[in-house]
């Protein structure tokens, strides 16, 4: 009934949107919504173009496009990453010439390459192939189809590394060089008894236990249709309980209050019974209820972050009075974390200005110079770029020369680990090791359970048990 | 003979009144019965939600049937519609005992109704958010005024537990119907000659024996259609569970441990979640079987002698 109520609603507001749209110029498809936030650049009467994406960023490159060429009109609309997928669908699946350009995060490009949303850039006039060795190589390779045709490229790289506090370091292990450090953080082994050294002199080692999420696993979920939950997988999943157990972790959910909060200091050490993961029992999101349920904890400091290169800008706007004492070194594998890659839609009209916009962003050193500049020290994927700020010291970091230290690190990078079917896989994993850390359920049930829940969401998988 | 007729018969039709129809035909047909036709089709399909359909004949209902989260999610589902209507059902019941009642003539049933009915025009979304405050594990209303009198010593996490959490939705659900299926009982009590409960009471009839012997048995058709409707819409939650506990707003998941999801839920999230478009179809009409066949024997057993 509810449905039906809301489905007229809906209706009468899209013949009221229709009927106002045809009274404007109803040209274009427009995109409408809560989710939705779109911005035209440019003069009114030049060639328009028109992104969809999930980032502000290329809203920003836009309005810097649209200032160099003053004939070119860009409408950038930046959409919720939940509801990007089905826009991009019900769009390209209807044939419809806009967006001109999409974007696309790893995990959502292998069904986009499927299902020919974007158009092959190794054909003339594009030849992107030729550009192939001035981008960081896994990046390059993220935007090629099973085929190894070409059909994304993304402006920036987004290894994983561990974030540190050099006080902590130099206090505790003597040292805050991020070679030694890294060495601390080597495997999960060693994490572990970094996490009790860093107990025991009363710091704890990582805010949440999602910390070395970025770092878990070393081999794809699904190699040749079969799951592959290797020894490594289970090694992690026996980290995050043994962290967990063991009160290593503050508690703190990532990108909540207090996980914030620990890069700027000092943290009330949460329990299970305030901050456990399975009940969100004391709001975490509010700054004011959470302070005022912390008061009469004890304190402690956090050590480390485990964050893509993009964590940079996040740590440099929270850590407060801490600046200038962090550091950054390798986890106990290399990872990456998203990174926003951009293509041309197949259906678009307006191909070529899509291209020069698209080389323009990504393949451009000018523009990687400028980007580096506005986004205050975002990593770029253009190697030269890359090479010519490799000793760029950035002073929240202890004056460490944090370009080359990304670029070394994603020289490791194996982009093949990212399948389509890890948003779920992941997801199905961390209810596993939760269930079991929180003592819901015992091991073999949670694997169990986990088993079924791959099995039943992709029966195409083979699950061997 | 026969054509000349059948000419007249079309000639005295007022055919202006097609014009004003056709604008409804038109959307139903584009808006309802293509999508109906257009699912089914895809439920016989691979259809990822790009490329072409292939047909894969029964495949996605053999998967469906053998599918054990489905069948969770469809017990989830008829727990929770099952202890709301219960609850729905009998509050209703009362209320209508209570307003129908001849000795005590009650007032003010206009005003009640309305009162009753209120909850059941707040949308879904923001009763999820307002229960979500109310029923907060620290911080939540609720917890504070048990604590404040002693019914309980510490909090209760009422969405975050495998044993309440279902419990809490059907009671919200109830809440908001309850109102509804008053109105629709009390309507059909209205409808009773009322002879017939003067008669009773002169043949001495507690409250009770008229109850059972009156009310229930006239009232049946009505409580045939609160039953039906309400399990139609029963077996199709979705708004209330997808939102009242869903981490960053709403989640397919249910937590917790997936004891909040749904029939339609879990077809949400092969549609909309892994882009199976073919299996979430399949799940759709599986419910829509199931509710077939649940609402053809309600008929029977509630409908019973009528026919």
């Amino acid at each position: 009934m509810k449905l039906k109520k809301f489905l007229a609603v809906l209706l009468v507001g899209a013949m009221t949107l229709s009927l106002a749209a045809c009274g404007s110029d109803g040209s274009d498809a427009t995109l409408e919504g809560e989710n939705v936030d779109s911005a035209t650049v440019g003069s009114e009467d030049g060639e328009k173009l028109v992104i969809w994406t999930l980032a502000k960023d290329l809203q920003t490159f836009a309005e810097k496009y649209a200032e160099l060429n003053p004939d070119v009109q860009i409408e950038t609309v930046v959409i919720e990453p939940a509801d990007y997928v089905t826009k991009v669908q019900t769009a390209l699946n209807g044939g419809q010439t806009t967006p001109d350009i999409i974007v696309g995060e790893p995990q959502m490009l292998e069904d986009f390459y499927d299902a020919n949303y974007f158009e092959d850039l190794n054909q003339a006039p594009y030849n992107a192939q030729d550009y192939a060795d001035q981008i960081v190589d896994y990046v390059w390779k993220v935007g090629q189809d099973s085929e190894g045709i070409q059909r994304a490229i993304s402006y920036q790289i987004t290894p994983a590394g561990i974030y540190y506090r050099r006080d902590i370091a130099e206090k505790v292990f003597g040292t805050d060089d991020p070679e030694e450090i890294g060495k601390l953080f080597a495997d999960y082994d060693t994490v572990l008894s970094t996490a009790k050294t860093l107990k025991d002199n009363g710091y704890r080692i990582f805010a949440s236990d999602a910390e070395i999420n970025y770092f878990s696993g070393d081999s794809a979920w699904v190699v040749d249709g079969k799951l592959n939950v290797n020894q490594a997988r289970l090694d992690y999943m026996d980290l995050v309980i043994d962290l967990y157990q063991n009160d290593y972790t503050a508690y703190a959910n990532q990108w909540s209050t207090p996980w914030y909060q620990a890069m700027a200091g000092e943290v009330p050490i949460l329990t299970a019974d305030i901050q456990n993961y399975a009940d969100d029992s004391v709001n975490v999101w509010d700054a004011e209820q959470f302070e005022e349920a912390t008061k009469d904890l004890d304190k402690t400091e956090v050590f480390a972050f485990g964050l893509p290169s993009w964590g940079v800008l996040t740590l440099r706007d929270n850590v407060g009075e801490t600046s200038g004492k962090w550091g950054v070194c390798s986890g106990p594998a290399y990872g990456f974390g998203g990174g926003t890659f951009i293509g041309i839609s197949a259906n678009s009209e307006h191909k070529d200005l899509a291209w020069d916009f698209l080389k323009w962003v990504t393949l451009d050193e000018e523009t990687a110079e400028w980007w580096i500049e506005k986004s205050e020290g975002d990593t770029v994927s253009l190697i030269s770029v890359l090479e010519k700020h490799k000793d760029d010291e950035n002073p929240v970091y202890g004056n460490q020369h944090m370009y080359s230290f990304w670029q070394s690190q994603a020289e490791h990078i194996d982009y093949s680990k990212v399948t389509r079917y890890d948003k779920v896989i992941n997801d199905a994993w961390g209810a596993a090791i939760t269930a079991i850390k929180t003592g819901e359920k015992n091991k073999e049930d949670a694997i169990s359970e986990f088993y079924d829940v791959v099995e039943s969401t992709y029966p195409d998988i083979t699950v061997e048990r | 003979m026969k054509a000349i007729s059948m000419k007249n018969v079309m000639k005295n039709r007022n055919n202006a009144a097609y014009l004003f129809v056709l604008p409804f035909v038109i959307v139903f047909l584009i808006f309802s019965v293509y999508p109906v036709f257009r699912t089914l089709y895809l439920s016989f399909t691979d259809y990822k939600g790009y490329g072409d359909p292939v047909l894969v004949g029964l495949e996605n209902y053999k998967r469906v049937i053998g599918d054990k989260f489905f069948w969770r999610s469809l017990y989830n589902t008829v727990k929770m519609w099952g202890l709301n209507i219960v609850l729905q059902l009998g509050l209703a019941f009362l209320l209508t005992i209570v307003f129908s009642d001849i000795k005590y003539k009650l007032a003010g049933l206009p005003v009640f109704r309305a009162l009753y009915y209120l909850p059941n025009l707040i949308a879904a979304t923001s009763v999820a958010f307002l229960f979500k405050t109310l029923l907060d594990w620290k911080y939540g209303t609720f917890n504070q005024i048990l604590l404040a009198t002693g019914i309980v010593d510490q909090q209760v996490n009422w969405l975050g537990q495998r044993s309440t959490a279902w419990a809490v939705v059907s009671v919200i659900q109830a809440w908001m119907w309850f109102g509804n299926s008053f109105i629709m009982l009390m309507a059909g009590v209205q409808g009773i000659p009322q002879d017939y409960f003067e008669a009773a009471a002169i043949d001495g009839a507690g409250r009770w024996k008229t109850f059972g012997k009156i009310t229930l048995p006239l009232l049946r058709p009505i409580l045939l259609y609160v039953a039906v409707t309400s399990l139609i819409g029963g077996l199709q939650l979705f708004d209330l569970p997808f939102l009242i506990n869903g981490v960053a707003g709403a989640s397919t998941a249910g937590e917790p441990g997936g004891t909040l999801q749904t029939v339609v839920m879990y077809m949400y999230k092969f549609g909309f979640e892994t882009h199976q478009v073919g299996f979430a179809s399949a799940i759709a009409y599986t419910l829509f079987i199931i509710i077939l066949i649940v609402s053809v024997l309600e008929f029977k057993f509630i409908g019973g002698k009528e026919d």
